[in-house]
């Protein structure tokens, strides 16, 4: 049966018209506007000099900007080798047949990736305080000889940003992973088993691979948010800490296009981090594919 | 056939009455001054003075206060000054936003040039001349002072009288350290000090600077060249490595306006603290557990014969040069600021001492303080304020903070790792580590096309 659409030409055009135009006013526009942006070099939106590619050329040899690639890549590594597997290994606990409270720990774990990031931050320097911190308290308790001030938040700035990321997201991510595993039929797991498989070699074989796509797309999610971390150190270490030792990109970003007003080398910044999320998104998936 | 669910029905029904709610009854534009402040406490104070400002004239002069964070004064007063955005007709900036206002050339600077009034008006005689120095630029006023903030040496009175320690006889730094030392005992033998003399930390900018300006370092010029390292700040570097690191530790870290850092002053972990006025106003309020136990005293000078004060924080009135009607906000701004009855009510209820010098004979200022054992705050805190070092306004300024902090950071490691902690010694790595942060700066500047015009 086919179906006679007898409607002028300029139709289709004309539904689409709202969407063209907020994409064009709200991401067309902006993007070419940020690609103009960087190659100026401005004090504000009205002191403007165009300075060509100094910007990027400038990027290169501009040592706090590797410092806070640096910061951020430790940083990335640090989700994904310890608050992935840790998110990974919660949903195999609470994956495990028979438990009790599944729901309970589910929101427990899940729980904290409600907090705000500025209200955990804020949290988090008050459990890192120096002297008082809860958790040099209970340190202390538990370690002998432990000092009366261990200072977190100006020796071990990198850490503590890891332990209070893997607070709020292990359980975030792990949702992902208990819905992934839900699905892994159990009789694939059951026939390795009949097969002499141990538990280590049926979690290899037959659940990870089942589950590769949702980590795929979890691995990605946590290394875009990763590279865009900004608030959490922003408030717990009141700017970038000491040395800038928690200096992320988005932050020098922010450093210089809110703060020194330089909205050109921010723009600049912001299309190398873009080049790179893209690049990682795009590697990603081909990895996925493979 | 149902057009509309009734939930997206109410829905609508309200966005289409609400809007011709607001178009039929628009919210009616303030017709008088609007003056924004980031203290409420100094609003609190303003209150009456506007109130009666208010009686006394039109609708049109009439002046209304908003509060607005400093972050957010910050950038809505920039977005104001370099793009246009609404700006109020008279603010109160804090002395870390106006460096950012004067970052780039100077018709950039949205403030208006007071210099020229304040000289004709006999202010420039009236008010303590270094209150004057974070809100000038380039040899121009934009501000009008609202405080001196000297800083002083608070210090547990209870515990150093205890142990016999006659304050009147220190002099220096190094007077201190040994007049003080004794009180660092191990009394519950866990191998560490249960006491520290100094709140002071590496990581604690704002206090290297006060000690840095104290001992007459600089970190700009008067022309807003940097003079990072210098031999001044070399030494006091050097020093302050070894108050933080080593076996002449003297120092820890009690984080100021912080439950963690009141704790340790309560608990006498921490001995002392360098105390501006308006810390000494926080103080009284947030710490009552202190009361009695506290003294006040000069600074102990670098050297014999230095000066005994610093400089911490900061506020002044301005005018955003897009403010309406600059002859009625001036009145205002007078009226408020050289007002004696507020400079009495800044005092009483913020401890905080009157740029407006004619003030200082005040009977007030020499009330004792039951809080600090019955001194005379005001009084100490006048006698010291005609010494207040200069500061930069340079909007480099907070850039090189952190650089010095940075150098500190890495020669108290470096002497943590040579082992090395005696002052002469520190002294070349110190210049090593300060020519680095002034390198920084130097490349920062540079790349700064704007930056011939800024100097």
């Amino acid at each position: 049966m086919s179906v006679s659409v007898n409607h002028p030409r300029w139709v289709p055009y004309f539904f689409l018209t709202p969407f063209l135009l907020c994409f064009g006013v709200f991401m067309v526009y902006p993007l070419v506007q940020s690609i103009w942006l960087s190659l100026l070099q401005t004090y504000g939106p009205e002191y403007t000099k165009f300075v060509g590619l100094d910007n990027f050329w400038h990027l290169l040899r501009d040592t706090e900007f590797h410092l806070a690639a640096r910061n951020t890549l430790i940083y990335t590594l640090g989700s994904l080798f310890i608050q992935l597997p840790v998110a990974l290994g919660l949903a195999l606990l609470l994956n495990r047949p028979g438990l009790r409270g599944r729901t309970f720990f589910r929101l427990v774990f899940f729980a904290p990736s409600l907090v705000g990031l500025v209200f955990a931050a804020m949290m988090f320097a008050l459990l890192f305080g120096a002297k008082a911190g809860l958790l040099n308290e209970m340190l202390r308790r538990v370690v002998p000889g432990f000092p009366p001030e261990f200072p977190w938040l100006q020796e071990y700035v990198m850490t503590s940003l890891i332990i209070a990321s893997l607070w709020m997201y292990a359980g975030y991510n792990m949702i992902y992973f208990l819905a992934a595993l839900q699905n892994v039929d159990p009789a694939l797991g059951e026939a390795a088993q009949i097969d002499g498989a141990g538990a280590w070699h049926r979690f290899l074989h037959v659940t990870l691979p089942e589950i590769r796509p949702v980590a795929g797309f979890v691995t990605l999610l946590s290394i875009i948010g990763s590279l865009q971390l900004f608030e959490l150190p922003f408030v717990l270490l009141d700017g970038a800490g000491p040395e800038n030792r928690g200096l992320t990109l988005v932050m020098y970003l922010y450093q210089n296009g809110f703060e020194r007003n330089d909205l050109g080398y921010a723009s600049a910044i912001g299309w190398v981090l873009a080049v790179f999320l893209a690049g990682i998104a795009l590697a990603q998936r081909r990895l996925i594919r493979e | 056939m149902t057009f509309l669910s009734p939930g997206a029905a109410v829905i609508i029904s309200l966005a289409v009455l609400s809007s011709l709610g607001m178009w039929l009854k628009p919210a009616a534009d303030w017709p008088g001054r609007k003056y924004w402040v980031f203290a409420a406490p100094h609003a609190e104070m303003y209150e009456p003075v506007i109130r009666a400002w208010n009686a006394r004239h039109s609708p049109a002069s009439q002046v209304r206060m908003g509060i607005l964070s400093v972050p957010a004064m910050e950038r809505r007063l920039l977005s104001g000054f370099l793009a246009g955005t609404p700006v109020p007709d008279l603010c109160e900036a804090e002395v870390s936003m106006a460096a950012k206002f004067f970052a780039g050339p100077v018709e950039a600077i949205g403030l208006v040039d007071l210099t020229e009034r304040l000289k004709s008006e006999g202010l420039l005689d009236r008010i303590n001349p270094p209150s004057f120095a974070p809100w000038s630029s380039r040899g121009r006023i934009f501000g009008i002072p609202h405080d001196v903030h000297p800083v002083l040496l608070a210090y547990r009175s209870d515990l150093v009288e205890e142990a016999g320690i006659d304050v009147s006889k220190i002099e220096t730094w190094d007077d201190f350290v040994r007049a003080f030392s004794p009180l660092m005992t191990d009394k519950n033998g866990d191998g560490y000090p249960d006491r520290y003399l100094l709140n002071f930390w590496e990581t604690n900018g704002a206090a290297i600077e006060l000690l840095l300006m104290q001992a007459g370092g600089q970190l700009f010029d008067d022309h807003l060249q940097p003079q990072i390292n210098s031999e001044i700040n070399a030494r006091v570097l050097a020093t302050l490595a070894g108050w933080t690191a080593g076996p002449g530790r003297i120092a820890a870290n009690a984080p100021n306006l912080n439950a963690e850092g009141n704790q340790m002053f309560i608990d006498g972990y921490v001995l002392c603290n360098l105390l501006p006025d308006w810390m000494a106003g926080v103080w009284l309020k947030d710490l009552p557990g202190l009361a009695g136990k506290i003294k006040l005293m000069p600074l102990p000078a670098w050297n014999p014969g230095g000066r005994r004060t610093s400089v911490s924080g900061g506020t002044m009135l301005s005018f955003p040069k897009a403010g309406g009607d600059f002859e009625t906000n001036w009145e205002f701004a007078r009226d408020l600021y050289l007002d004696p009855v507020l400079a009495e009510q800044l005092f009483l209820k913020g401890a905080i001492i009157s740029p407006v010098m004619d003030n200082w004979t005040a009977p007030y200022y020499d009330t004792p303080n039951p809080y600090f054992c019955g001194q005379a705050i005001g009084r100490a805190y006048i006698n010291v304020a005609p010494d207040v070092p200069m500061r930069t306004s340079s909007s480099y300024k907070t850039l090189a903070i952190a650089r010095v902090t940075d150098a500190l950071i890495r020669l108290k490691r470096r002497a943590e790792q040579g082992g090395v902690f005696d002052r002469e010694v520190l002294l070349p790595m110190a210049r090593e580590e300060l020519a680095v942060a002034q390198s920084y700066i130097v490349d920062k500047m540079a790349r700064n096309k704007f930056a011939e015009a800024a100097r």
